[in-house]
């Protein structure tokens, strides 16, 4: 499929910002199933400085300030993406414990590489509550594969999706507690209970082909990404209970939101604030 | 081996140096034997000789010198005044030469080691591939910042600076017991430690030949300057301070102004174009090295710590652009876990090909399962703590816990097993210390310092050593109340002159290398402006009540003092009474001005109160204090405390007891104008301290008028009586005028004449020198369509230059110092006739609206100076969203 995405997020501000530096991460991933075509950062008022490098995790950041004088701002990333179903493989037959002690031997570049995403991380950490919430799901000798779809499945059946029920700052346990959430937080539950297992889980950003049959497209998405030792990684979307396929576009990965945040800065004045955002995926014909 | 020497025998002898060591620990000074080791004879004659009372005098000498160096350490958590003097045993630790050679070695070799580390985790990561430290250690560590991974520092140097705590063991083996790699503190205690022992014990300090420290702190400025980048012939550093609030913050007072590099906290730098720029009231002013004294996770609120915005937006791009260069490097806090030191052995024969030297105190990090399970077969005999250090986080004994709390804390480390670390308890070593029971023996730990001087790591030739509280108790901590002392290392008797590298400091500190520039920061312009106006403000708080006092003593009016009459009149013209006022007996309206006086003085519910006003000026003048003068912030210290010990008695008494005060007031605070005069230099600083204090007693003397003319009665004297008498003008008005009391000669007296220092006209054309004083604007300055050409001569004011962009047709006088002309002007063109003049009720209506109107310009005055010189936006995150 290809598609344009248009992602707006739009700042105002009650009092003049005098100036700002920001970080954008607007830029979909070049992957196997996904081909960037083109791609732009549109940044009102005109940011003084602009430049655009690349993260830990390989993301690709927008860096800008604006130094004019402004009470609103805008930061907006276009892009066409191509992107190709994902083909049903035949899962390797690993034991989640087997995936467990994979890591933990981190003996290969892949499984060393993955090896970081066991551990917690600043919005993400395992705990009791999490891995009582995923044993269900790892009795023992469990294939991993089925294991972690099972898992994505109860958050779907056991968590309600409630748009602005949370903010970031709503701790994770509180998220569990209520069982209610967007989809940051499924995303957020499930790494946790996969660390919680010892398992490696990353969180996913991106776009949502827009249609009434899945949840989360009118904003950006997040998704889970899980290690399968003898595949790679494995979308899970736990908002919407399926394998992200041509519909899911993926923009950006990390431990957590914090890693992945799309637009984030700090702004010299200001006083409150708004913010609003706006994605726009729509299929387009190729030339 | 120690020689039995026939002057041995001698010491102990003397009855004085009576000191016992227990046999259980090391003594630092004395053999099982009780004779003092080889390397402290010379000390111990000399404390011996001198006996405990010269030794106890000599200590307090050296508290004092400490008093007058105003040498402080701050206490987390201590409300009352966070400062505590520093404390220092007279006693130095005595470190013998070739000893100390060895350990000279092994902290070189350590820091060259940790630095070779820290670059591989930071860029290569073959030690992770290798195996030779653990990927659990570095993945779960908070203190790896991705955002700093593969930021390779000038010259490979991450550790600029690194210090080790040393402890030595029963049998004499000294253990590292904890790498300090971030921001080491220390070095300025240890050579103000330095000055203060040499001060106490001159004639031992002789006679050891104790190996100096001075040259250490020039090789370290040195070393600093050759790291910054661009390798300009003067790059400018700047030591980044997390605030006044920090524990160490003396220390890095100090050293900015040893080293001759500004002090700045976070808002005083920018970031534009991925460089570093000072903001000081003549522009932005480029940074090419930060010295920084806060934690690497707090530096930039953008890319690293997301819950704390007290460092630089932009401060990692700025270093990963190589435009600036921070010591110590980004990231470097990893290498403060307790857990790396179970791998160094192994590290330093992979890394560099050699044995360590010295080693770590026995460490088993419990990611890995083999040392957990020795772990908790050995619970008991072990100390547990957090592998990743982190505030609130204390190390635990299990030897102290139930069964219970034992298999608890079993628990919690095999469900996060990365997070524990277990160590081996050192008993640490003994030294003497002189405490009020006599020289008693106390358990200390050493830290030593080591920084980069462009080839390898140097050593500082001495150290700080900090003792335990009790003599039974095994923790050290500067926090938790202990002391501290000098150390000496031994060297021979024609390495270099002791006495001349005592006073080689001070040279040092006047000359300098090269005399720097050290520009104003606009926050403090801000500070020194409110020291201003709260000095004023306490001023002339005193000097109403000192003037109306007599009104509670004299039913008549004496004269010329103030009668009850026109005291509660004044009064109630400032607002001070309330408004349903109406005494009836003469013993009523007394009672009611000693009730208002009293309130005046210290009441704290009354923001206007001297007391408020002085709990204001010391809080503008904490974040001064590496600026003002050690005798001004003496003065400042001590108005304090006067007034923190408020006299808890009732009525007469009370006011007796708060006069006796106001009067000690008076004179520290005239100390204080004086000191500020006489000992600030003249420069833009202290413009702004001037223009604080006239455009507040320039407010004060319109309150007066105000209520003492506008509201007061239509028969001035009076009223002109006591106001005459608080603003100390009745001599000059009555050389000029005698008794004859008119409204006009008032007003010529207080509002007029320029002469007169008390006068409103006099601090207006104050305000107008001190701000034609000030840095003008550039015309080009900072117009944001200009900015590309011209960013790096900006102007320092974010938030007024967009708002009112600098028009170059406009004329030359910045807006301030054009109003405060207008003001001047309007005063001039007036006729004091004219504001006499009383309408048909009587009233003096001209005069009151120009009065007014006075303060009202004023106000503008105040603000447009705040808006053009200081930099008051907040800095706020911009809100994420999913």
């Amino acid at each position: 499929m290809l598609y344009q995405a248009t992602h707006t997020t739009l700042y105002t501000y009650d009092q003049p910002v005098s100036h700002c530096l920001s970080e954008a991460r607007l830029t979909p991933r070049a992957l196997p199933r996904q081909r960037v075509l083109r791609t732009r950062i549109d940044v009102h008022p005109e940011p003084a400085v602009f430049d655009q490098r690349q993260d830990y995790f390989g993301n690709q950041v927008s860096a800008f300030s604006v130094f004019r004088a402004h009470d609103r701002l805008t930061a907006t990333g276009t892009s066409i993406v191509e992107v190709l179903p994902w083909q049903q493989p035949v899962f390797p037959a690993i034991a989640w414990e087997q995936a467990q002690q994979a890591l933990s031997a981190h003996l290969d570049a892949d499984l060393m590489a993955a090896y970081e995403f066991v551990f917690d991380s600043p919005f993400v950490a395992a705990s009791a509550g999490l891995a009582e919430y995923a044993r269900p799901s790892f009795g023992a000798g469990r294939n991993l594969a089925e294991a972690v779809q099972e898992l994505s499945h109860r958050i779907h059946e056991e968590f309600r999706y409630k748009p602005k029920s949370t903010s970031i700052e709503v701790p994770l346990h509180d998220v569990l507690r209520r069982r209610e959430g967007v989809c940051q937080d499924f995303a957020h539950v499930m790494i946790g209970a996969l660390r919680s297992w010892h398992l490696a889980a990353r969180y996913v950003s991106g776009y949502l082909r827009s249609g009434a049959d899945v949840t989360g497209a009118e904003a950006s998405h997040a998704w889970v990404s899980v290690l399968i030792p003898g595949y790679g990684w494995l979308d899970l979307d736990p908002t919407n209970d399926m394998i992200p396929s041509d519909g899911h576009i993926t923009v950006a990965w990390g431990r957590d939101y914090g890693d992945v945040t799309p637009v984030k800065g700090i702004t010299l004045g200001g006083g409150g604030q708004k913010v609003d955002v706006e994605v726009r995926v729509t299929p387009v014909t190729a030339e | 081996m120690e020689k039995l020497s026939t002057s041995e025998t001698a010491i102990p002898k003397s009855p004085q140096w009576r000191y016992q060591a227990p046999s259980a620990y090391w003594d630092e000074a004395v053999r099982p034997s009780g004779m003092p080791r080889h390397h402290w004879r010379k000390l111990a004659v000399a404390v011996g000789r001198m006996g405990a009372e010269e030794l106890t005098r000599r200590w307090q000498a050296g508290q004092h010198l400490i008093q007058a160096h105003g040498i402080t350490y701050n206490v987390y958590g201590d409300s009352q005044g966070m400062e505590r003097p520093w404390s220092l045993d007279p006693i130095p630790l005595v470190i013998d030469g070739a000893e100390w050679a060895q350990l000279e070695r092994a902290i070189s070799q350590r820091a060259t080691l940790l630095n070779q580390v820290l670059a591989d985790l930071y860029g290569g990561q073959q030690l992770i591939q290798r195996r030779q430290f653990p990927a659990a250690l570095l993945f779960a560590s908070p203190h790896f910042l991705r955002p700093c991974y593969g930021v390779q520092p000038p010259g490979g140097v991450f550790l600029h600076s690194y210090a080790a705590d040393l402890a030595r063991s029963e049998d004499g083996q000294w253990w590292v017991i904890s790498d300090r790699t971030q921001a080491p503190s220390g070095i300025g205690y240890a050579l103000e430690n330095r000055l203060v022992s040499a001060r106490t014990l001159p004639s031992a300090f002789d006679q050891c030949h104790v190996r100096p420290l001075n040259r250490f702190l020039d090789q370290t400025r040195e070393a600093l300057l050759h790291l910054a980048p661009n390798r300009r012939t003067n790059p400018r550093v700047v030591l980044l301070t997390a605030g006044p609030n920090n524990e160490t913050y003396f220390e890095q007072s100090f050293l900015a102004r040893h080293w001759g590099f500004p002090l700045v906290e976070g808002a005083d730098l920018t970031v534009r174009d991925h460089r570093v720029f000072l903001k000081t009231l003549s522009g932005l002013e480029p940074v090419d090295m930060v010295l920084r004294r806060m934690d690497d996770a707090f530096c930039d609120p953008l890319e690293l710590r997301g819950d704390s915005l007290l460092g630089v937006p932009g401060f990692t791009q700025a270093v990963r652009c190589g435009h600036v260069a921070v010591a110590n490097a980004l990231g470097t806090g990893l290498m403060e876990t307790s857990a790396h030191m179970a791998f160094l052995r192994g590290l330093c024969k992979h890394v560099l090909g050699e044995d360590l030297q010295l080693p770590s105190v026995a460490t088993w990090w419990c990611g890995d399962e083999g040392p957990r399970r020795y772990v908790i077969e050995h619970l008991e005999e072990l100390v547990i703590k957090p592998a990743f250090p982190q505030p609130g986080k204390n190390p635990l004994f299990p030897s102290f816990m139930d069964a219970a709390a034992r298999q608890d804390l079993i628990r919690r480390i095999q469900a996060d097993p990365e997070q524990f670390v277990a160590q081996e308890q050192v008993a640490l070593s003994t030294a003497p210390v002189r405490t009020a029971e006599g020289i008693t023996p106390r358990h200390i730990v050493m830290r030593i310092f080591a920084t980069w001087d462009g080839h390898s790591y140097n050593v500082m030739p001495g150290g700080l050593t900090r003792v335990s509280k009790e003599a039974s108790s095994p923790v050290v901590s500067m926090q938790m109340g202990g002391g501290s002392k000098d150390t000496w290392v031994l060297g021979s008797a024609g390495e270099e002159a002791p006495a001349a590298a005592l006073t080689a400091i001070k040279i040092s500190r006047a000359a300098g290398n090269s005399p720097p520039r050290v520009e104003l920061p606009s926050r403090v312009a801000d500070h020194l402006f409110w020291l201003g106006r709260y000095s004023e403000r306490v001023e002339s708080g005193v000097r109403l009540v000192r003037a109306l006092l007599p009104g509670l003593s004299s039913e008549e009016d004496f004269g010329q003092t103030v009668s009850l009459e026109s005291a509660l009149q004044l009064l109630s013209g400032l607002g001070y009474l309330p408004e349903d006022f109406a005494p009836s007996s003469i013993a009523q309206k007394r009672w009611q001005l000693n009730q208002v006086l009293s309130a005046m003085i210290s009441d704290p519910s009354r923001g206007s109160s001297i007391g408020r006003n002085l709990q204001n000026l010391r809080r503008v003048a904490w974040p001064l204090k590496e600026r003002l003068s050690q005798d001004t912030w003496r003065v400042v210290q001590q108005l304090d405390r006067d007034f923190s010990i408020a006299p808890s008695l009732r009525g007469e008494l009370r006011l007796t007891a708060q006069m006796s005060l106001l009067d000690r007031v008076v004179v520290v605070l005239s100390a204080f104008s004086g000191l500020l005069g006489e000992n600030t230099t003249r420069s833009h600083g202290w413009r702004f301290l001037e223009i604080g204090r006239r455009l507040e007693r320039c407010w004060q003397t319109a309150d007066l008028l105000l209520a003492a003319l506008v509201h007061g009665p239509f028969d001035i004297e009076p009223a002109a009586t006591a106001l005459l008498s608080i603003a100390d003008s009745s001599i000059t008005y009555r050389a000029r005028y005698f008794t004859e009391f008119r409204t006009e000669y008032v007003l010529e007296a207080l509002l007029a004449d320029e002469s007169n220092p008390r006068s409103i006209g006099f601090q207006l054309a104050s305000l107008v020198e001190h701000m034609s004083g000030l840095p003008g604007y550039h015309p080009t300055a900072f117009h944001p369509t200009a900015f590309q050409a011209t960013a790096f001569q900006a102007t320092a004011f974010e938030g007024t230059a967009f708002t009112a962009p600098p028009d170059p047709t406009e004329a030359d006088a910045p807006l301030p110092l054009r109003l405060a002309e207008r003001i001047l002007g309007d005063l001039r063109r007036s006729s004091m006739d004219d504001l006499a003049e009383r309408d048909a009720q009587g009233n003096l209506a001209v005069l009151e609206s120009f009065l007014r109107r006075l303060e009202g310009s004023l106000h503008d005055l105040s603000e447009l100076l705040t808006a053009h010189h200081f930099n008051h936006l907040m800095v706020a995150r911009m809100s994420a969203v999913p």
